[in-house]
């Protein structure tokens, strides 16, 4: 058993070299850009700045309406797409005809990409030839179009639904996944113990599914914090730097400024707030796992 | 089940992209190393003329399906003629090819000739990418008929660092067939563009007078009727700038302009157009939404594609109130990398490229305006929508060219920053002072950061 542990450590290798070179590398060197002034402009003059790009950052207006916004932006979409999730698997876990087309419909734009999805909404939600808004006038809902994303009142709201529709088949496909393994025992424990469908539903069905749920909201919140591509489909941040969530206002600096310091200290800071909600769901998921098993 | 397949699919998944990552470094290694045997070989054997062939490497930026098939037929007849050169011509997508630029020289990959653009020129000469082509351009017969404008949308610090392959230069596109039921002229002041604008607006039937550009771009239409404003007083060599060393957008015309601005886009643009870029603007017009249209001449093609020709025409620039109107060509061309080891035979195909015979058809079928003055002379040119440029370039006294601000470091976040404050003005968080002062601001700090 010994020798072969050589060999184990060679193979290994390759793919420790890979890791340390894609992820820790990149990872290393944006904590580092962070603290140094690193304009594409000007790549000659690169030098270490302190914590100016941090301080400029939490001065800038449009940084700290980001923050809000990615508070918004993740709690809102991770609800929805979450209770419309759980709606829809529990609808799919029940044998019906056509059940595969329509599990395949509705995993569809889990397929599409995030960027694609923001150019089909910018154009649906536009508010003179936008079909949103056609609908809206024409079924008598609205007698004035409205403008849904020049509107910084609407332009957040039309983003987080246009992220709702994308990640609802997430949520769909991995609860799904969790449902159709809950042996079928016990709910018929629990009808001869004459248990109602809700009484099954809350008794059985979520508490067996829990893990999948703390583990997919767990990583679907990062997800949608760390995911900017909606965002820099739809509008860009606009109007007026409304719609930014941290994500795409960092993409913003190095696309329009070449400013990879600055976007590096965003980073950083979207770092540092993952790290804390992660240490604080896990906190928290854990102690209440403990009292359910 | 599901669990089970992941556990199976994802190893298979890794290991795959990691088997294709080898293969791709090894496939571009070896290319590398041909190509570097090909240069050395060729600079060892004392020229083109030992038979020997060369390779040049070629990347475009603005890059279009449509215009790489051109390129690539002008290339492949500059091979004709040239036997010992050979050009690998790179095109990546539009979005992607100034950051695939930017890498290939960081890394000092095999490049000999780039497309330049006049907003990336600054940052380039800078990191010393590219090379001065001042040595070239003496011995090429061709040079003497490049246009004033070209040449000085390619020179930083006055040296000339790439040669245009056309010029843009933005016109008025308008809805002739609406003009025409209510008896409008095209207008000639913005004043005129507002109220010309506000008859044809009717909301009711989702019509409206102006394409107006809120979002991204915006600059393009505040800074031109700022400066339209301000009229003579602009230092056109230093066009953020007026004469006196203030800024264009601290003098009482500025307000005046940036005033009218929010008249055009409350009373005769469609309110979600503080949103609107490039494609909504132009689909806008295209779908008979609205009536005017502020663009370059690459538009051209797509609105005879989506349009009769009875229901368009175009016009000059609008001016301002002292009837002057200030107007920038823009453009991209061809340079040569500072890390080129054929940069004879790089500036042989640049050349080739930008004679007046090749240029001009360039111009024609992707529609720009061609770099040399014989162009004029080409019936194509007297004719349709490129009249009115032509007219405008005749007309210099009126039309006074200037060179857009592209050797600031801010430049390239200027469109950001002037969208955004803009979009605040435009929704009424902003006051005309405000944001007039901010712009001011902004280039004032830019003026203190150059060096």
């Amino acid at each position: 058993m010994k020798s072969r542990q050589p060999f184990i450590l060679f193979g290994l290798l390759p793919a420790l070299l890979l890791v340390l070179i894609f992820t820790y590398y990149p990872f290393l060197k944006g904590g580092i850009m962070a603290f140094q002034e690193y304009k594409l402009f000007d790549l000659r003059n690169v030098h270490f700045v302190g914590l100016q790009n941090f301080r400029d950052a939490f001065k800038d207006p449009k940084f700290l309406t980001a923050l809000q916004n990615s508070a918004y932006w993740v709690f809102f979409s991770l609800v929805f797409q979450f209770l419309i999730g759980l709606t829809l698997a529990l609808l799919m876990n029940k044998k019906f005809r056509g059940r595969g087309i329509y599990q395949g419909l509705v995993f569809y734009s889990w397929a599409l990409s995030g960027f694609l999805i923001g150019m089909i909404w910018k154009w649906m939600f536009n508010s003179q030839i936008g079909v949103i808004n056609d609908l809206l006038l024409k079924t008598g809902i609205i007698e004035t179009r409205i403008g849904f994303l020049s509107d910084p009142k609407w332009a957040m709201i039309s983003v987080i639904i246009a992220n709702v529709w994308y990640g609802i088949a997430f949520f769909a496909i991995m609860l799904l996944a969790a449902l159709q393994s809950v042996p079928s025992e016990l709910y018929e424990a629990a009808e001869m113990d004459g248990a109602s469908e809700a009484r099954k539903l809350i008794s059985v069905t979520l508490p067996y599914i829990l893990p999948t749920i703390i583990t997919t909201t767990l990583l679907r919140v990062i997800w949608i914090f760390n995911d900017p591509t909606i965002i820099y489909g739809m509008t860009n941040g606009g109007p007026a730097g409304s719609t930014h969530i941290l994500s795409s206002l960092m993409l913003d600096k190095i696309i329009y400024a070449g400013d990879y310091g600055a976007a590096s200290a965003i980073g950083v800071v979207m770092i540092v707030l993952l790290l804390l909600y992660t240490l604080f769901y896990l906190s928290v998921t854990k102690s209440e796992k403990m009292g359910d098993f | 089940m599901w669990e089970k397949k992941k556990r199976k699919v994802w190893p298979t998944v890794v290991a795959s992209t990691m088997l294709m990552g080898l293969l791709a470094a090894c496939g571009s290694n070896t290319d590398t190393a041909k190509s570097d045997a090909k240069g050395n070989s060729d600079q060892a054997g004392a020229g083109a003329s030992s038979g020997k062939v060369v390779t040049v490497h070629m990347i475009e930026s603005l890059t279009s399906p449509k215009r790489t098939d051109i390129l690539k037929a002008m290339i492949s007849q500059f091979e004709k003629e040239n036997p010992n050169i050979k050009v690998d011509l790179i095109s990546p997508p539009f979005d992607q090819a100034d950051n695939k630029i930017r890498t290939m020289l960081a890394a000092k990959q095999e490049l000999d000739v780039l497309e330049v653009r006049d907003l990336n020129i600054a940052e380039y000469v800078n990191n010393g990418y590219i090379d001065p082509l001042d040595t070239y351009t003496g011995t090429w017969k061709d040079f003497s008929t490049v246009t004033a404008v070209a040449k000085s949308i390619a020179t930083n610090n006055n040296k000339l660092y790439f040669i245009p392959n056309g010029l843009y230069q933005r016109q008025l596109f308008y809805r002739k067939d609406w003009f025409e039921e209510k008896g409008l002229k095209p207008p000639v002041s913005y004043q005129e563009l507002y109220e010309t604008g506000k008859k044809l607006t009717d909301s009711a039937k989702n019509r409206y007078g102006f394409s107006f550009r809120g979002g991204m771009g915006s600059a393009g239409i505040t800074d031109q009727m700022v400066l339209a404003y301000n009229g003579d007083q602009v230092n056109l060599e230093d066009a953020q700038f007026l004469k006196s060393g203030n800024t264009i957008y601290s003098s009482p015309e500025a307000k005046e302009a940036i005033e009218l601005y929010m008249k055009i886009y409350k009373e005769a643009s469609p309110s979600d157009a503080v949103n609107w870029g490039f494609q909504e603007q132009v689909q806008a017009f295209t779908s008979g939404v609205t009536g005017m249209l502020l663009q370059d001449p690459d538009v051209i093609q797509t609105i005879q594609e989506k349009m009769k020709p009875e229901q368009w025409a175009t016009a000059p620039m609008p001016t301002g109130p002292n009837g002057k109107a200030l107007i920038q060509a823009g453009g991209a061309g061809w340079g040569i990398a500072s890390q080129s080891k054929n940069k004879e035979a790089a500036f042989k195909l640049i050349a080739f490229l930008s004679n007046p015979e090749q240029n001009t058809e360039f111009g024609k079928k992707y529609g720009l305006v061609p770099i040399h003055t014989t162009a004029a002379n080409d019936e194509y040119f007297k004719t349709g929508p490129y009249k009115t440029l032509l007219d405008m370039s005749n007309k210099p006294d009126v039309f006074m060219n200037y060179k857009p601000p592209f050797q600031y470091p801010g430049t390239g976040q200027w469109n950001q920053a002037s969208m955004e404050s803009g979009q605040a003005y435009l929704l009424g968080k902003f006051t005309v002072v405000d944001v007039l002062k901010k712009w001011d601001a902004y280039w004032m700090d830019q003026k203190s950061k150059k060096k």
